[in-house]
């Protein structure tokens, strides 16, 4: 009765043991994948996540619509590298998101986004994240003598001078490794982060040989700065600001194909350069007046406003801070 | 002996079982579960298992994006009807642009634009057409009494009111009560910064949602505050935080049918102190309990109160150095 009772048992234990393992083996298994999200799944985000998913179902459907009416394939469009300087303030995040909600209509864009900072940001990284674009996070900090403190006025010093030209140098070393070499299609457009930008910009600038130019709007102390085009070339910039400058126009007001960039390592912004000439002072080795390619229906359209953002008003907040009381720093603004 | 090895036995015997069962309960049973809370709607008739996660959604809408178009019109999702009053300056065009092209993204999204102007003006109404959002053009001038004068801000004349007004009363003219149509009511000024996940969080309003709002009332933010039941029972402003409803108007939606339902409900024009501007609307709609909290329970700021600096134009002179005929 004894060996039998063992007998048993031992087959039992082994029984046992078999489906323990394998049942460890499942658990692992599970471990391995992606969290199916439902123990975190709060009934609003379920909502979300069924909405997304209907908005999925229906961009599917427009696609397949779309597929049936278009003929196939367009030959590839040169894709358009915006450099964008940007540095922490308490609106930054508020301009980089209103940016990348316009960038996100222009198809073929390479967002190269440059942190005045000596390491990249949080706030950024997960913008850029979150964006949906095809991006490029650098940053580079201005020196500290160039830096502008507390109450300086903006035009004091130059801005963003670093990190546009360590976009330019990111840019060289990036397509220099492509394959194509120099003979690449390519524009690049310098977007400060509080300007508006229509969508139509990206388009005229997208056929630049060299160097194109369009009107700005709410610049130069005027409505709108613009080239002044007589036979489809331009002959003088119609600006209310030191006209006698090399290219008396604003980083919005022009954009640089990417051969010609490629094909003179030099070019940057220099930033010793005197106060309004550091456009010049990048295009005056590039390019020539009259090689200039005027778009926006011969300069005479404004797609491109120099708005300004104003700083929030903070003696609330500063009142609060100083007795302890500021509002709670962990949330991001 | 034989007791303690029976013991042993015992124990060995149940351990594994244990495991499994613990194992495979936490697996399965929970999005069981989940599933049996939710409805089952359209989205599981896609085919699709009800635990998808939502990373996987997201990325395939951002590889798939279609560019300049406003998302398909869907037939399930609540439209969201933007209001928003806007004057004639010379950063309008500008802000008007960069709030469309915000729009643009926004699905089951109508936007009503109110001028405050004698007749829609041509840049608004140009503006419209060529970005293809879906749109409804009004206007109302705001009597020279009220209006602001030169740029001194006094808060005591109420800015964009009577427009606001204009926009409400258009919706109860063109919506019924008893329409199916669910609809949010959203008042959106043409200067703030919004994030796409702001238009997603208020498409839920049942009655009136609330949440945080950057750079308002001297502050980073204000938010209303939530308890731990989830509702709110305060506000966390310095600026009179004892008004009725202390949120800036970027910081709150209304459900359409609350709209409709209560047609006296108005921006109050006369009498309001600085500030009591949404409350005058907020009070003969919903109290304070009513009102659902968003954005992780009023944690996260998704819309900014951002301000465009008026731009400096002392080189135009008197006569105007640029030609007036180029539209900015």
């Amino acid at each position: 009765m004894a060996t039998r009772m063992k007998l048993k048992l031992k087959t039992v234990f082994v029984l046992y043991f078999m489906v323990s393992l394998l049942g460890l083996v499942y658990a692992l298994m599970q471990l391995g994948q992606r969290c199916d999200c439902s123990e975190h799944d709060l009934p609003k985000d379920r909502t979300i996540s069924r909405l997304r998913g209907e908005l999925h179902r229906l961009q599917e459907q427009m696609r397949k619509s779309d597929v049936t009416k278009q003929p196939q394939k367009q030959p590839a469009k040169p894709t358009i590298f915006v450099i964008t300087p940007t540095y922490a303030r308490l609106v930054q995040k508020a301009e980089l998101t209103r940016l990348s909600q316009t960038f996100l209509h222009v198809p073929q864009l390479h967002w190269i986004v440059v942190e005045d900072s000596p390491h990249k940001t949080p706030l950024v990284t997960d913008l850029l994240v979150k964006s949906g674009l095809t991006y490029t996070h650098l940053h580079m900090p201005t020196a500290k003598d160039r830096k502008l403190q507390e109450g300086d006025p903006s035009w004091l010093k130059p801005r963003g001078v670093e990190q546009r030209n360590e976009g330019l140098r990111w840019l060289r070393e990036d397509r220099r490794a492509q394959p194509g070499g120099d003979n690449q299609q390519g524009v690049i457009y310098f977007a400060d982060d509080d300007n508006t930008y229509s969508l139509q910009i990206f388009e005229e600038m997208r056929s630049t040989q060299r160097v194109s130019v369009w009107p700005v709007g709410l610049v130069g102390g005027m409505k709108y700065e613009r080239p002044v085009v007589e036979g489809g070339k331009v002959v003088r910039f119609h600006t209310g600001w030191r006209p006698s400058r090399p290219f008396p126009m604003d980083m919005a007001g022009f954009a640089v194909s990417l051969k010609l960039v490629l094909a003179n390592p030099e070019a940057c912004f220099d930033g010793e350069a005197p106060m309004g000439f550091l456009e010049s002072s990048f295009l005056q080795g590039l390019v020539t007046m009259d090689e200039l390619e005027p778009k926006a229906d011969n300069c005479s359209k404004v797609l491109v406003w120099h708005t300004r953002t104003e700083k929030p008003k903070m003696k609330r907040e500063e009142a609060l801070q100083a007795q302890g009381l500021g509002s709670d720093r962990a949330v991001e603004v | 002996m034989p007791k303690r090895r029976d013991i042993v036995a015992i124990v060995l015997i149940v351990l594994p079982w244990t495991l499994l069962i613990t194992v495979w309960h936490q697996s399965t049973i929970t999005p069981l579960l989940a599933t049996r809370k939710g409805n089952p709607t359209a989205f599981s008739a896609d085919g699709q298992p009800s635990g998808w996660c939502n990373r996987d959604i997201v990325e395939v809408v951002r590889t798939e994006y279609v560019y300049s178009r406003p998302p398909p019109w869907s037939d399930t999702l609540p439209t969201i009807h933007v209001v928003t009053p806007t004057y004639s300056r010379p950063v309008q065009k500008a802000e008007l642009t960069r709030l469309a092209n915000t729009l643009l993204h926004v699905p089951n999204l109508h936007w009503i634009l109110v001028e405050d102007s004698q007749r829609r003006s041509t840049l608004v109404s140009r503006l419209l057409q060529e970005t293809a959002v879906n749109y409804t053009h009004l206007n109302v001038e705001t009597p020279r009494n009220y209006k602001v004068r030169g740029d001194t801000r006094d808060p005591r004349i109420p800015r964009g009111t009577i427009q606001r007004n204009l926009a409400l009363r258009w919706l109860r003219e063109s919506f019924r009560v008893n329409s199916s149509q669910p609809g949010i009511v959203y008042f959106a000024d043409d200067d703030n910064t919004y994030s796409l996940e702001l238009f997603e969080e208020m498409r839920s309003t049942k009655k009136v949602s609330v949440w945080p709002v950057a750079f308002v009332g001297g502050l980073r933010y204000e938010s209303p505050k939530v308890n731990t039941l989830g509702k709110v029972y305060g506000w966390k402003t310095v600026f009179d935080p004892h008004r009725p409803f202390a949120i800036d108007m970027a910081g709150f939606a209304v459900n359409l049918r609350l709209i409709l339902s209560k047609p006296q409900a108005y921006f109050k024009l006369r009498g309001v102190k600085g500030g009591y501007q949404e409350s005058s609307l907020l009070k003969e709609l919903v109290t304070l309990s009513d009102l659902e909290p968003k954005a992780a329970n009023c944690t996260k700021v998704l819309v900014w109160h951002t301000r465009t600096e008026k731009p400096v134009l002392v080189n135009e002179g008197k006569k105007g150095f640029t030609d007036s005929n180029v539209e900015i």
